[in-house]
């Protein structure tokens, strides 16, 4: 379908006029230095939703998490890691929006691990946005509310401005740091679980496994137990929690666990 | 899909594209226009540094606006010259005939009925990357409140700028932050890796690791990814000397 010159055009007008008030919101919480927090909380002011997360994902398909704009958000980010998935896990695949207006009813058959755990988190509606420059995908933006209900035209049309504009912001703020580093405003705000990883590393000698199956070990058992990714990785940071190979058996603090 | 919500996404698409390709002058049109609607100013306008230095007209709330930019670029004096080369504000500047500071711009500006001139840098990670300048008709001061909004809608600029800039190289900037990450996770990974073959914290796993590096002249990436993939044991790495603090 093509749209007229005229309605481009009008676009294009309404396009400026959103950006700048995007703009305006991230002047007012950062200044001109780039953080990457302030990008969750923009988000979700600018759509009118009940909170924001951000998601980067890597070439080797690793997610992270870069910003979430309250603890529901967090929890929210921290269950679609250890399920893979939900509406940012979707979108970080997908060219357009993810969305489920109404979690209870819609009996999810999508998300059967996601939706029920994500509704006791307190979100009622979740929608994920692809952020992406062109063919380069980013991540996703996820958005959730505490009430049931579509987006409006006019949210769904701001929601992927903001996408856009996350995409942007990101490199920017990895623009200037040295060959395989990331860039310092990144990491300094970013809730980034490098735990995980190092929860992988250490699990994957305890059980003789490769670092990709000790990870999936990981979020069985964190999904199994109901407990955030993040924890559990915590827990085997500090020695608590351990896989034991010769029962196949989780142990915490010596003491075998049972699923 | 029905034809409403097939035009929105098509609509929204669109949209899209739009950021990707975004309309820097456009948008900073419209931030002149909002300038001067929200403080107490007649004339707005963006002046920007090209990658050589020099100083380009961008953008205007109007017309004798535009004017007087491009005649400070052409004399090479005026608010905007002297508060971009110096990176401090101008506020609340009377313009006098004759001036001695700004001989041919002040008569010009005066002419076309401005009487005060303000300039605020606009400055992104040290370096001032352009300017955002007012005008006034009348010979007052600009208030405080007034000053602090101009430089928010400086900030607002730069924001613009930067995101503009950013759109210009994504790609190459994309990799580096996919490879950042991707080096990232994997050093993590090895150091739990090394932490749990040698009992050892992450800080000292990580030490080992930097340090075997350093022995063996090779990346710290390079060997984390020997140790994921398992052709380098943790327990093989070099153990540093003694830890120096700091």
């Amino acid at each position: 379908m093509s749209v007229p010159l005229a309605a481009q055009r009008r676009l294009r007008i309404v396009a400026s006029d959103r950006l700048l008030a995007i703009f305006t919101l991230l002047s007012q919480r950062e200044g001109t230095r780039p953080r990457a927090g302030s990008l969750c909380a923009v988000a979700a002011e600018f759509t009118n939703l009940s909170g924001a997360g951000i998601a980067l994902v890597s070439t080797g398909r690793q997610y992270t998490s870069l910003c979430t704009s309250n603890t529901v958000a967090r929890k929210l980010m921290d269950l679609e890691f250890t399920v893979s998935e939900g509406p940012c896990v979707d979108a970080c695949l997908s060219e357009f929006a993810i969305d489920e207006a109404d979690l209870i009813a819609a009996n999810d058959r999508r998300w059967v691990a996601y939706a029920p755990s994500a509704t006791d988190a307190g979100a009622h509606a979740v929608f994920g946005f692809p952020v992406r420059i062109g063919a380069i995908r980013l991540g996703a933006l996820s958005l959730y509310r505490d009430r049931p209900g579509p987006l409006n035209p006019s949210q769904l049309s701001d929601a992927y401005l903001m996408a856009s504009v996350i995409g942007r912001a990101v490199l920017a703020m990895q623009a200037g740091a040295p060959p395989e580093m990331l860039a310092i405003e990144l990491e300094r705000e970013a809730t980034f679980d490098f735990s995980v990883h190092q929860a992988a590393g250490m699990v994957a000698v305890q059980g003789s496994m490769t670092v990709g199956d000790a990870l999936v070990a990981l979020r069985a058992h964190a999904f199994a137990t109901n407990t955030a990714l993040s924890e559990l990785a915590v827990r085997v940071v500090i020695r608590q929690t351990s896989f034991d190979p010769n029962f196949g058996a989780w142990r915490d603090n010596g003491v075998a666990l049972t699923e | 899909m029905a034809r409403e919500s097939l035009l929105i996404a098509t609509l929204v698409e669109l949209a899209d594209n739009l950021v990707d390709d975004f309309d820097v002058i456009d948008v900073l049109t419209l931030l002149s226009l909002r300038c001067v609607d929200a403080i107490d100013v007649d004339a707005a306008g963006v002046m920007l540094a090209s990658p050589g230095g020099e100083l380009q007209f961008i953008a205007s709330s109007s017309e004798s606006m535009r004017v007087l930019e491009l005649l400070q670029i052409q004399a090479d004096e005026g608010p905007c010259v002297d508060c971009f080369k110096s990176g401090t504000a101008i506020i609340n500047h009377e313009l006098v005939e004759p001036d001695q500071r700004w001989p041919n711009f002040a008569p010009r500006a005066i002419a076309l009925g401005f009487h005060s001139v303000h300039c605020l840098p606009m400055r992104l990670r040290g370096r001032t990357i352009g300017a955002l300048n007012f005008f006034r008709k009348e010979k007052g001061l600009l208030d405080d409140e007034d000053v602090v909004l101009a430089q928010g809608l400086a900030d607002v600029a730069t924001i613009a700028i930067l995101q503009h800039r950013t759109s210009l190289d994504a790609k190459t900037l994309n990799t580096q932050l996919s490879i950042a990450l991707d080096s990232r996770i994997i050093i993590e990974q090895a150091k739990g890796k090394v932490a749990q073959a040698t009992g050892t914290g992450m800080d000292d796993a990580f030490n080992r690791l930097r340090s075997h590096a350093r022995n063996h002249n090779m990346g710290l990436t390079s060997v984390a990814t020997m140790v994921v993939e398992g052709s380098l044991s943790g327990t093989n790495l070099d153990v540093p000397g003694p830890a120096k603090r700091h």
